[in-house]
């Protein structure tokens, strides 16, 4: 069985990876199982990362997203935004622990010079504090609670995100979506936004003998459903074709250049599936 | 392939939505602003009354029209408007409005919506002129001003080979003007105000010159009577607060952060 591949259409999000796998929470699910010991992915450091968005630009990017690990850990992560804020929206995704008032002021500011939205997603997976913090350890959701409160009074609109991991628990018909929103409501958020994904079967869910893709299932199957055909990853080790997979030696495309990255790639993983089955994007919207 | 026609000064138009109305008050302005032609960048239906209503209105102003994404899927029969939502509380109401639409416009301007071209290229004098739906690459790419890096807007003038680009979908007009004078208009819609709390809407007069010359026109249109008539086609009480307060009530998790910043819901 030969593994399909998928065309590629135009570089529209580019991804960093910029804290490699370093976070310091280590939650129970994590694609990339980040943690705050010994991180198998190593930071960028500043002037790699503005080499490739400077790269980017030129290859007419649309949008640049910064995660890891936790981005806040980074020592020029303000800095960083701000530079990408220059050439494109930019979002960072965080768990909300590192920011405090100082950094929710220096996000407003940066947010308030850009001609382009700074988006800022606030991961999370159950508004019930024992239920989260059993999946992302204690006090992790009073934490984010409250950077998203802070974010918001400073007229920032961040997006509440979770994994579906604690949907089998509750109820049917119980749904996350409407949950978090009716959540952010009663905080006071008047503009709630929330962005549910699924689990993915890697990192610390990765399960044995998990099924793969294959050229029939993908016969007549609209590509441009796939992040694949119009993302790339930059990583310690270089770039990589997807978020879910940076890092990973069989989803690296090129070691240094962005341009050189822009080809098919191969859709090897079982994580590759959950892409396929859901429509599932790791965009905003 | 055709010589582009040249033009000195033309309207034009996105989103029509259904409303009738304020379609029927923006060809009696462009006809009154001295436009050699009246362009329409597609979504006739959703979100508005009676959809077979703008039919005759396009025709017999002779609008020259592209199709959107909504148009397309009319067209073809698709279960759903192609809009390009991934939130779903969005395609709750897409729904909502697109079963409406597909139910209530009749075989006849389907198969018309289906012989419209994706895009059109003209001159206003001596600037090429590209004008797509969502963005030259696809159609319900959106185009917010927020979200469109003019490294991106380069690319596509070079890929195009156009020195202006006008598209619509995304509902909310504005204009950028590149480093080196090539521009981009989104023209906006004319079926739904732009959130911002008034109830007109605006389409676009480009004039050519040395510059070409854009100009955004506001719309006033009966809104109270639309209002009514969606009320009495049993659509949603959300899109008819929108039509009566120029907020959206819907749509709105496709907003980027400025965009949705500024709006009141
Ligand atoms: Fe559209």
């Amino acid at each position: 069985m030969t593994t399909p591949t998928v065309p590629f259409r135009h570089l529209a999000t580019l991804w960093i990876q910029v804290t490699g796998t370093w976070c310091n929470l280590q939650c129970a699910h994590c694609i990339n199982s980040s943690g705050p010991t010994d991180p198998w992915l190593k930071s960028l450091d500043t002037r790699t990362v503005k080499r490739y968005i400077h790269e980017a630009e030129d290859l007419g990017v649309k949008e640049i997203y910064f995660t890891g690990g936790e981005p806040f850990l980074h020592k020029d992560i303000l800095e960083l935004l701000a530079f990408s804020l220059a050439v494109a929206p930019t979002t960072v995704l965080t768990n909300g622990t590192k920011i405090t008032e100082a950094v929710a002021d220096s996000l407003a500011d940066l947010a308030r010079k850009s001609p382009y939205s700074l988006e800022i997603r606030v991961s999370v997976d159950d508004i019930d504090p024992d239920r989260n913090d059993r999946i992302r350890g204690k006090g992790a959701l009073a934490k984010a609670v409250r950077a998203i409160r802070l974010l918001y009074a400073r007229g920032l609109l961040p997006i509440l995100t979770a994994t579906e991991i604690l949907q089998a628990e509750m109820p049917e018909g119980n749904g996350m979506y409407d949950r978090f929103r009716d959540f952010l409501l009663t905080q006071g958020i008047a503009k709630p936004r929330v962005k549910i994904i699924p689990v993915f079967p890697i990192g610390r869910m990765a399960q044995e003998g998990g099924g793969l893709l294959t050229e029939e299932m993908l016969r007549g199957y609209d590509f441009s459903l796939l992040q694949c055909t119009e993302t790339r990853v930059v990583a310690d080790g270089g770039v990589y074709c997807c978020p879910i997979l940076a890092g990973l030696k069989e989803a690296r495309l090129q070691e240094r250049g962005l341009k050189e990255s822009l080809t098919s790639c191969r859709l090897y993983h079982t994580a590759c599936v959950t892409c396929y089955q859901t429509g599932m994007t790791c965009k905003n919207f | 392939m055709n010589p582009e026609r040249i033009y000195r000064r033309v309207a034009v138009f996105g989103g029509v939505y259904s409303n009738y109305l304020a379609l029927e008050a923006t060809l009696e302005d462009a006809r009154q602003r001295d436009v050699e032609a009246i362009f329409c960048l597609g979504d006739m239906g959703a979100f508005g009354p009676h959809p077979d209503r703008v039919f005759p209105l396009l025709r017999e102003a002779g609008v020259l029209a592209i199709q959107g994404n909504y148009d397309d899927s009319m067209a073809a029969g698709k279960e759903d408007c192609g809009c390009g939502y991934t939130d779903p509380r969005d395609n709750h109401f897409a729904r909502i409005s697109y079963e409406y639409t597909f139910k209530n416009t009749s075989a006849e301007n389907k198969a018309w919506l289906g012989t419209l071209p994706k895009q059109r290229r003209i001159r206003l004098g001596k600037h090429r002129v590209l004008m797509c739906h969502g963005s030259p690459r696809t159609v319900n790419e959106f185009l917010w001003e927020s979200t469109t890096p003019n490294g991106l807007l380069a690319r596509f003038m070079r890929d195009f080979h156009t020195d202006a680009i006008l598209c619509t979908h995304t509902g909310i007009k504005w204009q950028r003007i590149l480093p080196d004078g090539k521009q981009v208009v989104n023209v906006g819609a004319i079926g739904r105000p732009e959130n911002d709390g008034m109830t007109n809407v605006w389409y676009t007069v480009l004039t050519s010159g040395d510059d070409l010359h854009v100009e955004f026109a506001p719309v006033h249109y009966d809104h109270e009577t639309l209002a009514r008539e969606m009320e009495m086609e049993g659509l949603p009480p959300e899109f008819i607060e929108t039509i009566r307060t120029g907020w959206w009530t819907t749509c709105l998790e496709i907003l980027p952060a400025k965009e949705r910043a500024r709006g009141k819901h």
